[in-house]
């Protein structure tokens, strides 16, 4: 079986953005990029379905961005994935966008199983694996921490609201892995001693249209310096209005 | 309860006290910085008030460092300049109060840990003052983070190489202790990196010292103070030990008088401002874990990577081993771990982190490693090396959390660190560690044993249920230092002395030259006022 992994290269969530000189992208300077980490356990759970299959099954790593984002599939190469392609890009794309071509990829490589992680730690929209899922006319299941897969059926258990629900579905499947599905393995001496040999086939990613448009970004608004309002009892009236009228803590 | 005054509010000197404060007898680098008009404005500008915490619930976390010691005094001074700082010590000196100057807290040995009068907190003198991309140096305020300060250069294509493992720690902590870090094995303790400093003598006079400037004649040592006044100090005769040390004061003949600052631990001046030599980034760097299956297979490849690098290293033998760290975990350290780390292999009896900067030479000098690995029994699949950026800051993190997990465990069972800070000589380390491990377990007490194997200097960490324990472990500590010290090593090689050491120092040194040490500090400190109590007793 072939699996295939959609694994994004994002900001490390440690690293301070600053947004950048049009307003609308991240200022990429100075910026540490990681593996996306929900993706880590995409990548586990691939390689651990792959180990139990035992058969001739192959884990691709799809990514798609710049000639940067080679590290992070490099990275998964170096944990046991088989094979990386690079979906080259340079410039933003929409959610719609990049999984019109990871799917694209998907369906030619032939892959019946799908990993992402639940959600990417840059922007957030959590929706890849769904939007492959509806282009491909996969199942899909999303935020999965729990995972067994027989032949040609799968049984989840995923995060709902308040409590967890087991679901059963046919491959082929998109799934979306949450924390807590597996422990990433690190990526051993040997792994990456290997990987090196490994080849990342690039290609252009497939056109595709952006259904929506980054209007602005900002930060959020700076932490605002204390006030000092006295340094005796006769200031305590004057803190409980405060915070009762102004910071409607009370 | 009555709300105290905790925030007593004072003005900042003007202008002219300021310069009055900072004449200089020699061109240095605090001249050039006053001389500029703007950064002598900066701080009137902003016009902050300097708080004064007597409250004791405020003051707690002065009151104690990471390795549990605890203190009490009466006031923290937390200045937001140079000459509030000036004032303060000039003032605390006529009193005859003593005064502790403090870090961010992140010591072992107590010497932040005030016992009485009062505590100058350098956080507020945070800042970078320079930083010179062409001539590679930076001058800082004390009470800059070490992380800060390395990210920051690091961000200008430059490295500041000490790294002691506590990256919260203030630059004024490591210039205070002499620190080391993992990188010591290479680029040496931060003592090498220094070159100016700032000082506060107790009279509020200022002392400005550059290296290669004042050296000693034989034992004799003159300062000239900014006022122009001369203070003449005869120097200890003693023989430091030749390991890494950062124990009592840093003497020999025809010294250079920065040195004798540099370790002093906040008992002969408060340093204000530090010139730091940089390096330029390197391209790239390994960072690598190696599992190994028998502690003895791990031992001996540091040791052979040890020998590798001075070798290389003196020959100038470029593209081979050269380790810039090398670092060890015993088992009981990666059980330690275990919870952080799940992916530690199972087999694991101990481990070896190296670290080496390179060029574009990478993939070569991997494979040195790797066939050196496999040489001692290592197996790639227990390996682990960085791939990222971010993998390197997890290595370090491993190193560190073994540090911190210590500390806590200490501090949640209240009780005061005993771990060891001992180095000896390397033709000593191996039967020194099997001798210290046989001890320990001898005495059937939990611990841990880490640290810089590279360097012969070893962190046992005995780890106390019970009083009872604690006390055997007490006894076993001192054993343990006395081992070193009776092997030409040292009881502290990067932690200082502070106060709780202070009876190894006489044992090293012995009680006459400890008594020198102290009549040196009298000259610099008449009224006994700095760091009472660090390195040696009053009396």
């Amino acid at each position: 079986m072939k699996i295939a992994v959609c694994v994004s290269h994002v900001p490390d969530t440690a690293t301070k953005v600053k947004i950048g000189e049009d307003g609308k992208s991240i200022d990429p300077n100075g910026v540490t990029y990681v593996i996306n980490p929900y993706d880590e356990y995409a990548v586990e759970e691939a390689l651990k379905t792959k180990e139990k299959i035992g058969d001739d099954s192959e884990v691709i790593i799809i990514t798609l961005g710049s000639d940067i984002s080679k590290e992070s599939i490099r990275k998964a190469l170096a944990m046991g994935a088989d094979k990386g392609v690079l979906l080259k890009e340079d410039n933003q794309r929409d959610s719609f966008g990049i999984a019109k071509a990871l799917a694209e990829e998907i369906k030619s490589q032939g892959c019946e199983l799908v990993f992402c992680g639940k959600q990417s730690v840059d922007y957030d929209n959590s929706i890849i694996g769904q939007l492959i899922a509806e282009l491909l006319g996969y199942s899909c299941v999303t935020v999965v921490v729990e995972l067994t897969i027989d032949v040609n059926k799968l049984t989840a258990e995923r995060e709902i609201e308040g409590g967890k629900e087991i679901v059963e579905s046919e491959l082929p499947a998109v799934i979306t892995t949450q924390k807590g599905l597996n422990e990433p393995r690190y990526a051993s001496l040997k792994g990456i001693m290997t990987a090196k040999k490994k080849t990342i086939e690039e290609k252009p990613a497939v056109d595709s249209i952006n259904l929506t448009e980054v209007l602005r970004m900002h930060l959020p608004p700076s932490k605002q310096t204390g006030r000092i309002l006295g340094t005796d009892k006769s200031a305590v009236p004057e803190l409980v209005k405060l915070l009762r009228e102004e910071a409607k803590v009370l | 309860m009555t709300i105290p005054q905790f925030l007593l509010l004072r003005q900042p000197l003007p202008n002219n006290q300021i310069n009055s404060l900072t004449v200089s007898p020699k061109e240095s680098f605090v001249q050039q910085f006053f001389n500029n008009k703007e950064n002598l404005n900066a701080n009137q500008q902003e016009n902050k008030k300097m708080i004064i915490k007597t409250e004791q619930d405020e003051i707690q976390n002065y009151l104690v460092d990471a390795s549990n010691t605890k203190g009490f005094c009466d006031a923290v001074y937390i200045p937001e300049n140079v000459s509030e700082t000036a004032e303060i010590i000039k003032e605390a000196n006529e009193k005859k109060q003593s005064v502790t100057i403090s870090g961010n807290g992140t010591g072992l040995t107590g010497a932040r840990v005030p016992k009485g009068g009062i505590v100058i907190s350098t956080e507020r003198l945070n800042r970078i003052v320079e930083i010179n991309t062409e001539q590679n140096f930076v001058i800082v305020e004390p009470g800059i983070l070490l992380s800060e300060l390395q990210d920051t250069v690091k961000q200008k294509g430059l490295l500041y190489a000490p790294d002691p493992t506590e990256r919260n720690c203030f630059i004024g902590g490591t210039v205070a202790t002499n620190a080391s870090g993992a990188r010591t094995f290479k680029y040496g303790p931060t003592r090498n990196y220094i070159e100016e400093l700032e000082i506060i003598l107790p009279d509020g006079d200022f002392l400005y010292l550059k290296r290669g400037e004042n050296f000693a004649d034989d034992l004799y040592l003159t300062l000239r103070t900014s006022s122009g006044k001369d203070i003449k100090l005869t120097l200890p005769d003693y023989e430091m030990p030749k390991t890494k040390n950062a124990s009592g004061y840093f003497c020999k003949r025809n010294m250079d008088a920065i040195d004798l600052f540099i370790g002093s631990e906040g008992t002969l001046g408060v340093i204000t401002k530090i010139k730091l030599k940089l390096l330029p980034l390197p391209f790239n760097e390994l960072s690598c874990i190696l599992f190994f299956e028998t502690e003895n297979n791990a031992l001996d490849f540091l040791i052979k990577a040890r020998d590798e690098s001075y070798k290389n290293r003196r020959l100038k033998i470029i593209n081979s081993i050269d380790a810039a760290a090398l670092e060890y975990f015993d088992k009981n350290s990666l059980k330690f771990l275990i919870n952080d780390y799940p992916n530690i292999p199972v087999n694991a009896e101990a481990a070896v982190w190296f670290e080496q900067q390179c060029n574009e030479n990478e993939d070569d000098l991997l494979e040195l490693w790797i066939n050196l690995f496999l040489d001692y029994n290592g197996k790639e699949e227990d390996a682990w090396l960085a791939m990222t950026e971010k993998d390197k800051e997890n290595i370090i993190g491993f190193r560190h959390t073994i540090s911190t997990n210590v500390n806590e465990y200490i501090s949640l069972n209240n009780f005061r660190k005993l771990g060891t800070d001992v180095a000896v000589p390397d033709k000593n380390l191996i039967d020194f560690y099997y001798a210290i491990k046989k001890d320990v377990e001898e005495k059937k007490l939990d611990y841990v044993i880490y640290g810089h194997l590279g360097n012969s200097h070893i962190h046992l960490n005995m780890l106390p249920k019970t009083e009872e324990e604690f006390a055997k472990g007490k006894k076993l500590y001192k054993g343990i230092c006395s081992h070193a010290i009776s092997l030409g090593g040292t009881f502290s090689a990067e932690h200082g002395v502070g106060k709780n050491k202070t009876e190894y120092l006489i044992e090293m040194y012995g009680q006459e030259n400890v008594n020198k040490m102290r009549v040196l500090k009298k000259t610099l400190d008449p009224n006994y006022i700095f760091g009472v109590g660090n390195i040696f007793e009053k009396e």
